[in-house]
């Protein structure tokens, strides 16, 4: 028998969901908040209403390079990482390589592994094999940050399909590629959309990895609001982390009505 | 259409044998049903046939060629599973055109009038375009077997494509298979556990029992004349009661447990130990009667009753009309006409 929750606790968990949700919503709240400001400094709340710093940002040589590099870098991976990690899905889904688990383990560990150590090492790494660092530095890093996502977002649609559908089409005369492309892909398409959702706003936001392999022309657009956070901080930053919730909402918006994200929302 | 040859096939997964040398003769457009119980081998074999599982010895032959080392892609055949297996991503017209794509069966015309005719054949021309997950259970058991006939596979095989359906769709869909079968009369191996649906469909039954063909015949004879104790028992769920068959005056009789004498037919020849296969149906109750039993249970269904009793220390069961209606733990009488009863040796 479940008994029903006592009223106090019953509050008490109201109450947690609002606090959670006040602080996860609050700082962007004050982030678009001070990006409409007309004040010369960071301050909120926000004193008059203006889009000149919108207007700073979309005139500035700086933040429109940056903002390139990072997407460039952010599509290059986005296809990188889902071709990569649907194979590996598909390869770990079927359980006939050696060692499937330890394998899946280690596509998994880039998120548990901090990612300051792996930037120091990859730094280290790329100076000593490749010398000075450039946009394939970034990519290949990024690609590694943003692999487990795809990886684990395709296992999840695979786990879920019909084990018997690749047999089904040997029986109807598919061969080995034929299955690949017309009865595997195609199933693994949600998962494999909402993998590279992930990877592209991983790879757009990353900031560690950029700032230990940043050089002049592969400045990224996290590195250059931190440093104008660090040298001259002015409302600009906050207009343009706004315009990045903004692209992200839209993307999130895209990619829920094309496939649905709520089944990922708890894997 | 084929036929098909099954060469005393042996089948282990690694430690366990499941198939003890099977040989079949599958004839051109013959209907034939393998029924047993689950793990008695039924789907292995059919797996078998269709190339998904290897042989561990034997061999397989479709239309006179040797099959047995050829991958199920380049086997003529066509399957239809027990999930039914529909690509989720592919319309209903896509998943029945797929084999016609897969194995480039005729130009986009002709593919297109053989998906037409296929889906007619199921009457589902006009749910072409759904995808399979807006199809209830039974329309999705259609599409599947739109898709299995659409490219005339020289053999199709049937792995229970019926049990995930409730009663009534599956009396519709028995019609439907055997009319699909009389107008198109594809070689078809159809796999069972059901002895009815068997029994209703089939031009010849293959019973078989851990692995091994216990009987083999068509419905009616293997109905009538069960050759073991296990075939009466899982064909017409007959029961099986131990007893000594002995001379009497008036001829053949069993001799039960409990010393009652049950007659058999004149033409019986066997004495000493033997078993009885009663079947259900068979069994009258009655005031009046040679053999006494007493009732344990009665049980509703409907348009019969269903009663268990006791005879001579054994459970049988005795179906009869609805209206036939005897109080729980009253003796009863039984009676069977002898030439219902089946004797087994031993």
């Amino acid at each position: 028998m479940v008994r029903a929750v006592p009223t106090p606790l019953r509050i008490l968990a109201i109450v947690f969901v609002i606090l959670t949700g006040l602080i996860l919503l609050a700082p962007l709240v004050v982030v678009v908040g001070v990006s409409v400001s007309e004040n010369q400094f960071i301050a909120f709340p926000p004193q008059g209403f203006s889009f000149k710093w919108y207007e700073k940002v979309l005139a500035s040589p700086e933040y429109l390079s940056a903002g390139a590099t990072s997407l460039q870098i952010a599509l290059l991976v986005t296809l990188s990482a889902t071709i990569i990690g649907g194979a590996a899905a598909i390869a770990l889904h079927r359980r006939q390589l050696p060692f499937s688990d330890i394998l899946a383990t280690f596509f998994l560990s880039p998120l548990v592994l901090p990612t300051i150590i792996y930037a120091i090492g990859m730094l280290m790494f790329w100076s000593a094999a490749f010398g000075p660092v450039s946009t394939a530095t970034l990519w290949i890093g990024h690609t590694v940050i943003a692999l487990p996502y795809v990886v684990r977002t395709t296992l999840a649609v695979l786990a879920e399909s019909d084990p018997f559908l690749e047999e089904a089409a040997r029986t109807m005369g598919a061969g080995r590629i034929q299955r690949l492309f017309h009865v595997v892909v195609p199933q693994c398409i949600p998962g494999l959309a909402a993998g590279a959702f992930f990877a592209f706003n991983i790879s757009f936001d990353e900031a560690v990895l950029s700032l230990f392999l940043r050089k002049p022309g592969l400045t990224t657009l996290p590195v250059q609001i931190y440093g104008q956070l660090e040298f001259s901080p002015d409302p600009s930053v906050a207009a343009v982390s706004s315009i990045m919730i903004a692209l992200t909402i839209v993307l999130i918006v895209i990619i829920d009505r094309m496939l649905g994200l709520s089944r990922f929302a708890s894997t | 259409m084929a036929n098909v040859r099954l060469l005393d096939i042996k089948k282990s997964f690694t430690t366990l044998q499941v198939l003890h040398g099977i040989s079949l003769d599958i004839q051109s457009g013959e209907f034939l049903s393998l029924l047993g119980a689950s793990g008695c081998g039924k789907t292995t074999l059919l797996r078998i046939v269709a190339g998904l599982e290897s042989v561990s010895s034997g061999g397989v032959q479709i239309d006179g060629r040797d099959v047995t080392n050829l991958p199920p892609e380049k086997r003529d055949i066509a399957m239809m599973f027990q999930s039914y297996a529909l690509l989720p991503h592919l319309s209903v017209y896509e998943n029945v055109r797929f084999p016609l794509r897969m194995r480039h069966i005729g130009s986009r015309e002709e593919q297109d009038a053989q998906v037409r005719a296929a889906l007619e054949t199921v009457q589902l021309g006009h749910l072409a375009e759904r995808r399979p997950r807006q199809l209830s259970g039974g329309q999705q058991q259609r599409v599947a077997l739109a898709r299995a006939i659409v490219s005339k596979p020289k053999v199709l095989l049937l792995d229970e494509p019926l049990s995930n359906l409730d009663a009534r769709l599956r009396e519709d869909m028995q019609v439907e298979l055997i009319e699909i079968h009389k107008r198109l009369g594809l070689t078809t191996l159809f796999v069972t556990h059901d002895q009815e649906e068997a029994l209703s469909l089939s031009d010849r039954i293959v019973l078989l029992n851990a692995g091994r063909v216990e009987q083999q015949g068509t419905p009616d004879d293997i109905y009538a004349r069960p050759a073991t104790g296990f075939a009466s028992n899982f064909i017409g769920s007959a029961n099986l009661v131990p007893t000594q068959i002995i001379d009497t005056p008036t001829g053949p009789a069993g001799k039960l447990a409990d010393g009652q004498l049950l007659p058999l037919p004149a033409s019986e020849t066997t004495r000493g130990e033997a078993t009885l296969a009663l079947r259900q149906e068979d069994i009258a109750l009655a005031a009046e009667g040679t053999l006494k039993a007493d009732l344990r249970t009665r049980v509703f269904l409907g348009a019969r009753n269903r009663y268990v009793l006791s005879l001579a220390g054994t459970t049988i069961r005795a179906l009869t009309a609805n209206d036939v209606l005897i109080e729980d733990g009253a003796p009863v009488r039984i009676s069977i006409a002898p030439e219902r009863i089946r004797v087994i040796r031993g």
